[in-house]
């Protein structure tokens, strides 16, 4: 369902994606792994256009959203991201973060927003803090929220984008179990993470971006066991 | 104490003089309301204009969006420049006797300086409090599907408003006072009623002093109003 063909990407003279080609399926749980700037962030930034790919192209379900003049706003809607900060906005109630989007878009009226709003908060043990802040929330509530605030949208993806790094240890574990439960419920996950035992549970592929193109791509088993590239191979010995 | 009960009676009570400064009040509070509505309109369209392109990855800024805003980005630099590059005396005598020459209404003329004057302030101010709204706020309102304007609305403006607050008060008072140099076209605002009373009266003590008694009081009703709306908006921020 989404397509990358010769996907590069310039910050001024630096080259950060160097060609990427990669198909990603229905279902699909894709996690990218690799050192911090090699380039894996920006390929997930790449795929929702929150970063403007500099030449190549990504098509989702057929239709290519790097094309001019593509709805980039409407093809967003399909594609839930989850950020290394959460970025739940600071002004509005976690409700109101919730139902931001749906309500204003005018894909769902106010009462069945907030009825959706309010189940999801029960799915993940929260609809107590429906009327807090986030400022009054812990690192892990927050990230919970807002990966329930991606999914009040029904995407068809989630993207990641290291979901656990800003968190304390302890609540590490209560992120990562909403996004395995998200997981067996079928959802097509793109996850850029240091968390080895997250992709070697979850994962239908890994994959290892070095330098700003996939330099081993694998089902989790071979991937850990029997990594090929000697680049990986240096990776996993410092990360596992 | 007799005499000075005789200044205060001519200055005021005979012949109705108290009106000229009732009457400039009302100039004033006009000037000021209405430059204060469309310096913030300036203001904000500017300030959104500079920050959407500054806070653009240069290289994205291709294609014909990209040289529209740039040449909107060139135009919003200009007008900050020359307005905050001149006094606004100045500008109200040049809006006065060479661009506004056939307009009969000297309001009007001091309600768009003192809008655009103030515009280019509010512009950077603006400017500023979008700035130091983190970057992942409008991240996440785009990645949510949200316009750029539905996320600037929602999410970063009032994020920024209440970091601006204190500034843009400051600048409210600023032009509250600095509309006293309308009486350099003529026209009848508070400063120049209260020194018109001097001219007839030759009395200074008490038309000045009264001047700068209403404009003190105006400041703190504006700083107390100002910090009510503080605590309103300060209600996210409970940890």
């Amino acid at each position: 369902m989404i397509s990358v063909k010769n996907l590069h990407k310039y910050f001024g003279d630096n080259e950060v994606l160097r060609g990427i080609d990669y198909e990603i399926d229905k279902g699909e749980k894709i996690v990218i792994v690799g050192a911090s700037g090699s380039g894996k962030s920006t390929f997930l930034r790449c795929l929702n256009l929150l970063e403007q790919p500099t030449s190549g192209q990504i098509f989702i379900d057929g239709e290519e959203i790097t094309a001019r003049g593509a709805d980039v706003d409407r093809i967003r809607r399909k594609m839930g991201m989850v950020f290394q900060h959460f970025n739940l906005f600071q002004n509005l109630t976690i409700l109101d973060n919730i139902t931001l989007a749906p309500t204003m878009l005018k894909l769902q009226s106010k009462d069945e927003a907030v009825k959706n709003a309010m189940a999801l908060l029960e799915r993940i043990g929260l609809p107590d803090k429906a009327n807090a802040y986030p400022s009054q929330l812990s690192g892990g509530q927050k990230q919970r929220i807002a990966i329930v605030r991606s999914l009040a949208m029904n995407p068809e993806v989630m993207l990641f984008d290291e979901p656990t790094s800003a968190l304390d240890p302890e609540m590490v574990g209560e992120v990562l179990q909403v996004m395995k439960e998200l997981a067996e419920d079928g959802m097509t996950m793109v996850v850029v993470t240091h968390e080895m035992g997250f992709a070697r549970e979850v994962a239908s592929k890994v994959v290892f971006i070095d330098e700003g193109v996939i330099k081993e791509e694998n089902t989790p088993q071979e991937f850990f066991s029997a990594p090929k590239n000697p680049r990986l191979r240096d990776f996993l010995s410092k990360v596992l | 104490m007799q005499r000075l009960i005789d200044k205060f009676v001519l200055d005021f009570i005979e012949k109705e003089r108290w009106k000229f400064i009732t009457n400039g009040l009302k100039v004033t509070l006009i000037v000021t309301l209405l430059a204060l509505i469309i310096g913030t309109l300036i203001g904000i369209v500017v300030g959104i204009i500079r920050c959407a392109h500054d806070q653009q990855n240069p290289s994205d800024l291709r294609g014909v969006k990209g040289f529209l805003l740039k040449a909107l980005n060139a135009v919003c630099k200009l007008y900050v420049t020359v307005i905050r590059g001149t006094p606004a005396l100045v500008q109200l005598l040049i809006m006065y006797y060479v661009i506004l020459i056939t307009a009969k209404s000297k309001i009007l003329v001091a309600v768009l300086t003192f809008g655009i004057n103030s515009g280019a302030y509010v512009a950077e101010i603006f400017r500023g409090g979008i700035m130091s709204v983190d970057p992942g706020q409008m991240e996440a309102g785009r990645s949510l599907g949200l316009s750029y304007v539905q996320t600037m609305i929602k999410i970063v403006l009032p994020q920024a408003f209440k970091a601006i607050l204190p500034s843009l008060v400051n600048e409210f008072i600023a032009l509250l006072k600095e509309t006293s140099i309308c009486g350099y076209i003529g026209l009848n605002e508070l400063t120049r009623g209260g020194d018109i009373i001097r001219g007839t009266t030759f009395d200074a003590l008490f038309p000045l002093f009264a001047v700068a008694l209403i404009y003190l009081m105006l400041v703190l009703i504006i700083s107390y109003l100002s910090g009510l709306l503080e605590r309103r908006l300060r209600k996210s921020d409970i940890r």
